[in-house]
């Protein structure tokens, strides 16, 4: 009897070994062989803190995925096939699932995940693999302070030079009456909002305006009432806000609880996200606020009518989120390294990566070039709420508006 | 010196608020021995009730506290039955291993209904102030510290005044004695873990104003009123509005004196050092384990 047993479960390891022995030949993208499906593998944040724009980046890429699928596939007439996890915006579990597109479900090639903080670690896996990875999100500069060979930012500039446009505007453009005198910045602790809003505050203090107030708060800690008060009593003229949607949320109905509105206000991230701000502050509170973009749906760029026409087809509504549209642009970055240099195989994807730091790719963000570690070497588009509506007011031939709203007006 | 009361009033307010969103937990754990790790869920799973409530029919949150505070008794009388109820007796590890899994299955089915998206209720008082001279009150603080008092007076009345709550309390003491004396303890117990659900359906509405919310925040919300009935005594109502009262003023203290980056950490020191001194917390009582469980 117990012979039986040892030999059932013995037939029962071999099957499951046989199966998935199966399973492995049946996902092998390889590299090579025509006909094939090309498995392109990402981790997104599609649950927990970064759900928002993981949501949004996860459209993005299946947009693209049907368009070049539509236009007869990535390279040789092979279709693409994209693998998506969800890393529950958790940088312990977008290593493992990296590490699990490459090694178990063998994607021939990666596109990244949202946000600096995720991207940190799954550049590494993708690094150490030498799979060459292009990021959607993830502009914190010290991504590219480490030397990677495979890694590339596909958005106009790194997070330190996000605010580069709009704070030289109004320390140029705006007449020197109209400038704010003081400025203070409550920033939250996250690579990339701390960076974009120190590149301001360089600029700003070189042109005189004097900081009054600089202090990092935590996400986990969703009352900002005492630090609106603390800003208040600066009397700041300008209110630098580097966050993400949450406490961006948290911050305008703060400084709208202490009943202070500084002449200015900037903020990254969450002005961003359409409707969402809209909504979550009051679409009053929105007028006259500043905020740097990667995207404008009016762009007559390479693609984009088509892009916003598809995005719109497959997921309604008018709004199209930023980063519905970094994710397509990274897509972009990646086909077009890989039609140019010919080549999906695993060993020779430095080759793609060196094709990008040679050229420049057309995307429907505008063109996007690269210096030698992947950073961007563009510059972002200002956007601007206007009457409930966010607009891009800079640079001027990106413009979808003439009229600039001199400060913060909540109605 | 404006600023220093300003600070106090913001951090009583907040305080009152958390009370309100602890009160549930340290009841469920006073009388179940139950760390009902799912109550930030429930939290957030009221929050998006009032949200759908008011974008259907533009009724304010405060009002749809009527109906999400008896909607989740019901839910949180229907969970003890299905989940909670099972595992009474086992140690409080087990309590926690289910719990926990319970917020899981609750955030993703609140993903699945709601989306993974932030939502925001902004009733007309959202992000207005009453103004003391120099001195703002937010005016959804204010309800909520408000609430708190209501719901807190009305779950210490109920402990103390009436057979429920005498009922209640035997069965927290001593089991097998209220046992002896005709208490059913087991539906005393799916009872008390209803009305501190039910507790949390008021709490949410008051979080649906106060912050935007998606299905993942509830991991911000256990942490903090975790460390608010550990502060003030687990188990102790009391104890907890205490602790809720400590820790918020704690919290606007540093932010303003210190360093907003340790409006979180400072806090826990505080807990820390407290727990140090009073291992029983604030107004905790010390346990007699083998008396307790004989």
């Amino acid at each position: 009897m117990l012979k039986v047993r040892w030999l059932a479960l013995f037939a029962f390891v071999l099957a499951g070994l046989a199966l998935g022995a199966c399973g492995d030949d049946d996902d092998s993208g390889g590299g090579g062989g025509g006909g094939e499906t090309i498995k392109i593998g990402a981790s997104l944040p599609l649950t927990g803190e970064f759900s928002e724009p993981g949501k949004a980046a996860q459209q993005g890429y299946k947009v693209w995925e049907a368009m070049i699928n539509a236009k007869g596939g990535l390279i040789d007439g092979r279709k693409v096939k994209m693998v998506i996890k969800d890393d529950q915006s958790n940088q312990n579990t977008i290593v493992t699932d990296y590490n699990a597109l490459i090694s178990r479900d063998k994607v021939d090639l990666l596109l990244g995940t949202f946000s600096s903080l995720l991207n940190l670690p799954a550049s590494t896996v993708a690094e150490r693999n030498r799979m060459l990875y292009v990021e959607p999100a993830g502009g914190a500069p010290e991504l590219f302070d480490r030397g990677y060979k495979y890694l590339f930012f596909a958005q106009q500039a790194t997070a330190d030079k996000q605010g580069e446009v709009w704070a030289k505007w109004l320390t140029t453009d705006v007449p020197e009456n109209e400038r704010p005198k003081t400025a203070a910045y409550p920033t939250l602790d996250d690579p990339f909002a701390q960076p974009t809003s120190e590149g301001i505050e360089k600029i700003l203090s070189a042109a005189g305006i004097k900081t009054v107030y600089r202090k990092t708060y935590t996400i986990d800690n969703p009352n900002l009432d005492s630090i609106a008060n603390a800003v208040k009593a600066t009397g700041a003229d300008l209110v630098v806000n580097g966050a993400t949607f949450e406490d961006g949320v948290g911050m305008v109905r703060a400084l709208r609880k202490a009943n202070y509105t500084p002449d200015w206000f900037y903020q990254t991230t969450a002005p961003s996200l359409g409707d969402q701000y809209g909504k979550a502050i009051g679409e009053g509170a929105t007028e006259g606020v500043f905020y740097a973009v990667s995207h404008s749906k009016e762009a007559k760029t390479p693609g984009n009518p088509e892009f916003v026409k598809k995005y719109q087809e497959m997921f309604g509504g008018t709004e199209v989120p930023e980063d519905a549209a970094d994710a397509y642009a990274t897509a972009e970055v990646l086909a077009a390294a890989v039609k140019a240099v010919g080549t999906i195989e695993r060993d020779r994807q430095i080759e793609l990566a060196d094709w990008l730091r040679e050229n420049q790719v057309d995307t429907i963000l505008g063109p996007l070039s690269w210096d030698d570690e992947g950073r961007p070497e563009g510059e972002f588009l200002v956007g601007q709420w206007q009457s409930g509506v966010p607009e891009i007011v800079l640079p001027d031939e990106a413009a979808t508006t003439d009229k600039i709203i001199p400060g913060w007006r909540p109605q | 010196m404006t600023e220093f009361i300003q600070t106090l009033i913001l951090g009583l307010l907040i305080g009152g608020v958390y009370a309100l969103l602890a009160s549930g937990l340290t009841l469920i754990f006073g009388v179940m021995r139950v760390i009902n790790i799912a109550h930030g869920a429930l939290l957030i799973l009221a929050a998006f009730l009032t949200y759908s409530l008011w974008t259907a029919t533009g009724i304010d949150p405060l009002a749809a506290i009527l109906i999400t505070t008896p909607a989740l008794l019901v839910f949180g009388w229907l969970l003890y039955q299905a989940t909670v109820g099972r595992i009474r007796t086992a140690p409080v590890g087990a309590s926690v291993l289910l719990t926990f899994g319970l917020a899981l299955v609750l955030e993703g089915v609140m993903g699945l209904i709601w989306g993974n998206t932030s939502h925001s209720v902004r009733p007309s008082y959202f992000n207005e102030s009453f103004e003391i001279g120099q001195v703002f009150l937010p005016k959804a603080q204010v309800y909520g510290g408000a609430l708190a008092i209501v719901v807190l007076g009305g779950l210490y009345a109920t402990l103390n005044h009436t057979w429920l709550g005498r009922a209640i309390r035997a069965s927290a003491v001593n089991p097998q004695g209220a046992e002896l004396v005709g208490v059913k303890v087991g539906s005393v117990a799916a009872m008390t873990f209803a009305i501190g659900v039910a507790s949390a359906g008021a709490g949410g509405s008051i979080v649906s104003v106060l912050y935007p919310f998606l299905p993942g925040s509830h991991y911000q919300w256990i942490a903090r009123l975790l460390g608010i009935i550990v502060l003030g005594g687990m188990g102790s109502l009391p104890g907890a509005a205490l602790g809720a009262l400590a820790l918020g003023v704690a919290e606007t203290m540093t932010v303003t004196y210190i360093s907003p980056a340790w409006a979180t950490a400072v806090p826990y020191i505080f807990v820390i050092i407290v727990l140090l001194v009073r291992p029983q917390g604030l107004l905790g009582s010390r346990l007699r384990e083998d008396v307790a469980t004989a």
